[in-house]
């Protein structure tokens, strides 16, 4: 555990790094509104690399750094011009055509290259679980260059600078998310361009503040993320971008309580929450009286979590069925689970088992297999029938629950019926009185 | 080059292609992996023409099926597959080539793993199989060098099935060749004598068959799963793992990355070692005798140097 966090640590000082470039060119993006800019400029730096590697540069040499870097400047020269070709078509679908074109290209020169280029891939997939100090001796100084430029020149960078400073804006772009992309993967580091840079501009204007609260969240999330990756056993890059989508959900719960009128707000989630589980809650019910063998995703979620809600609805010789299937199949995981592992200690340790042993073992390990899938089929069984003999009641049940949950406005629904009900009964009051009136008009 | 070769094919196809003459000619056979191509290669000689589909350096599980690959198979009268659900897209493939003979059960069709004992069975296949008793075990059979006499029994029925005029010519074929893989055998096993006690560490589970007939100690495996990236404790347990047993040597494929296996080395000073597990993904394994000679040079090599 000590030595997974002293591991942890110079990836934790790699995110944060990236945080730090990320969050400023996330900012300037979400102005510029081209957001997608930086798997475009990723994917032409991985193509710029499959290039180099197909002239037979090695994946990590200063050649393939240098292609991809043509590369990247090559297309900031097209991603300046793109503002204005826009006229007609978005920007944004520009730079999406530069993305699937450089995605596609890379994938059709891969498939020449005479003795595969799989690895690739790796460029596109980093892994900053297994970055490291060595990794920071490169970017700090890049970014610091890149970071000291852009504020030597913020006047002229601003919003809509003329065509050679845009040129600039992307080459430096480039640069950095080449880089980055190597180290993080594509994923990881939309997250920290457009996640911390969304969120500081979702509650400041001006830049210094929108940086400094993108920096606090996106550093807190990715700690947060570590966190999750440690704790739960997750791959890390996976667990960073959850991280960040939950720290956008969670900005926007918050932002009508910082921003707007809060009794309000409080009383819009409220409402939602509740309307989302009433809809659940129904949907289920409908799902269970139309289809009670298809699978029910919140009432089987309930069963894992409370397996003592089976017994509201088994019989006594249902639930002993199912019981028994599951030790069952669970014995026959053990016990193929043991002789794969008696065989695997035999390759090494002992006599070497002889061939008649080792087919028999694999039949064995065959039949254990399907006898689990037969067990498996049994508690499906049990349990769609179950279903089926109770879905009327259940569902019904369940709608009940459903409405009172739900947050219809009963009160105001009670006043109209009266109002209906008040609203007849004078226009009856009315007739009668007018009614003796006619005969004399006539 | 490839688009050359198939115009000439076509080109030979139009003049003399209705000519019974010219089928008897080589037989032409598709082979899913380049090892299986080596080993067509050896029981057929001079009377086939064995092509594999996959590149060598490819994931041959991930493989996306090519328009010129259905093109290949249309003259083709035997395909050779891996099976245990390693290629999977394969089934589909036939399916467009629309050749009734070349798919499951028809003449011109072999599964190299029939009679393979899998290792390691843990579920029950998705692939279309018999239906029973095939499990999902370890597809990466061909890499216990007694398989290849399954292997090769396997191609030669099916060589046999549809040119039954030369099946004598390829069981002697098939004979010489397990003469020489015997010899070779013997070579490999008594080189590697001095690896037995020695515990090993890999990117990806590969290895159950070779580890069995060489008696090695793969101890663990940085993917959890196929292309399931590694979490953090299941690296720290790795190298907690690889200090306390001193483990030497950590083993990747050229196809692997290269960054995962290089930072548990330089954690644990262990040194890593590429092996190629098809022919023709390392320079020098240019057979399926060849790809044991490399990859056992490599290993000793590796362990000599500690």
């Amino acid at each position: 555990m000590i030595e997974a966090i002293g591991f942890l640590w110079p990836a934790f000082l790699v995110a944060v790094c990236l945080v730090g470039i990320h969050t400023y060119f996330g900012i300037q993006v979400l102005a510029r509104n081209v957001i997608f800019v930086d798997l475009a400029l990723a994917q032409i730096a991985a193509l710029g690399a499959t290039v180099a590697f197909m002239l037979g540069h090695g994946a990590q040499s200063l050649a393939t750094y240098g292609y991809s870097l043509s590369f990247t400047l090559l297309a900031a020269v097209l991603l300046a011009f793109t503002r204005a070709w826009a006229v007609r078509v978005p920007q944004e679908a520009l730079i999406g055509v530069i993305y699937v074109v450089a995605a596609a290209a890379s994938i059709v020169l891969i498939d020449r290259a005479p003795q595969g280029a799989e690895h690739l891939k790796q460029i596109l997939t980093g892994n900053i679980l297994t970055s490291g100090l060595s990794d920071i001796a490169v970017i700090v100084p890049l970014y610091l260059a890149v970071g000291l430029v852009h504020f030597l020149l913020r006047h002229r960078l601003a919003k809509s600078p003329s065509l050679f400073w845009e040129f600039v804006f992307y080459a430096t772009f480039g640069m950095v998310v080449t880089s980055s992309v190597a180290l993080a993967g594509v994923l990881l580091v939309f997250s920290f361009l457009i996640i911390p840079a969304a969120i500081g501009v979702m509650f400041a204007s001006t830049l210094p503040s929108q940086l400094a609260i993108g920096w606090v969240a996106g550093i807190l999330t990715s700690a947060a993320g570590f966190a999750a990756s440690f704790a739960f056993d997750l791959p890390t890059g996976a667990a960073i971008v959850c991280a960040f989508g939950a720290a956008l959900a969670l900005a926007g719960l918050i932002y009508p309580f910082v921003r707007g009128n809060r009794v309000a707000a409080i009383r819009t989630s409220f409402d939602t929450a509740r309307w989302v589980i009433a809809a659940g809650i129904a949907g289920s019910a409908i799902m269970l009286l139309v289809a009670p063998r298809a699978d029910l995703p919140l009432l089987d979620l309930l069963e894992q979590a409370v397996p003592s809600l089976r017994q509201l609805y088994f019989t006594k010789a249902e639930a002993a069925a199912y019981q028994d299937a599951v030790e069952t199949a669970e014995r026959h995981r053990l016990a193929a689970e043991q002789l794969i592992e008696q065989e695997r200690r035999s390759r090494t340790q002992g006599e070497a088992l002889d061939e008649t042993t080792v087919q028999r073992i694999s039949s064995f390990l065959k039949s254990y297999a399907e006898m689990r899938k037969g067990e498996q089929f049994v508690m499906g069984e049990v349990r769609a029938r179950a279903r089926e003999r109770i879905r009327w009641v259940a569902s019904l049940a369940l709608l009940a629950i459903a409405l009172l949950i739900a947050p219809l406005p009963w009160r105001r629904l009670s006043r109209v019926g009266m109002n209906t009900a008040a609203l007849a009964l004078r226009t009856d009051r009315e007739s009668e009185v007018r009614s003796p009136r006619t005969p004399q008009e006539g | 080059m490839r688009k050359f070769v198939v115009a000439r094919c076509l080109a030979i196809g139009l003049i003399f292609g209705p000519t019974p003459g010219w089928a008897q000619d080589r037989i032409r056979v598709v082979t899913t992996t380049t090892d299986l191509r080596s080993l067509t290669e050896a029981v057929g000689g001079d009377l086939v023409e064995a092509v594999s589909l996959v590149p060598a350096n490819f994931d041959a599980e991930e493989y996306q099926p090519k328009p010129q690959d259905v093109l290949r198979l249309k003259e083709t009268r035997l395909v050779v597959r891996v099976g245990l659900d390693y290629d999977l897209w394969f089934d589909r493939l036939l399916e467009a080539a629309g050749q009734r003979d070349l798919r499951s059960g028809g003449e011109g069709y072999v599964d190299a793993s029939f009679a393979i004992a899998p290792l390691e069975v843990r579920g029950v296949a998705v692939g279309p199989g018999d239906g029973h008793a095939h499990g999902s075990g370890n597809p990466h059979y061909w890499l216990d060098p007694r398989n290849a006499e399954f292997i090769t029994a396997n191609i030669l029925e099916g060589l046999s099935r549809i040119d039954p005029l030369h099946a004598k010519a390829y069981e002697s074929n098939r004979n010489a060749f397990l003469v020489r893989l015997s010899t070779k055998l013997g070579e490999w096993e008594a080189k590697l004598t001095q690896l037995r006690t020695m515990p090993i560490v890999a990117y990806h589970n590969s290895w159950p068959y070779f580890a069995r007939r060489f008696r090695l100690d793969f101890i663990d495996f940085l993917e959890i799963k196929p292309g399931v990236p590694s979490t953090p404790s299941h690296l720290a347990g790795i190298i907690e793992k690889m200090q306390a047993r001193n483990v030497r040597l950590v083993v990747r494929e050229p196809h692997e990355p290269e960054r995962d296996v290089t930072f548990v080395a330089a954690k644990t000073g262990a040194s890593v070692v590429v092996l190629a597990t098809s022919v023709g993904a390392l320079p020098g394994t240019s057979d399926y005798l060849a790809l044991f000679d490399t990859d056992v040079a490599a290993l000793v090599n590796a362990a000599g140097s500690r």
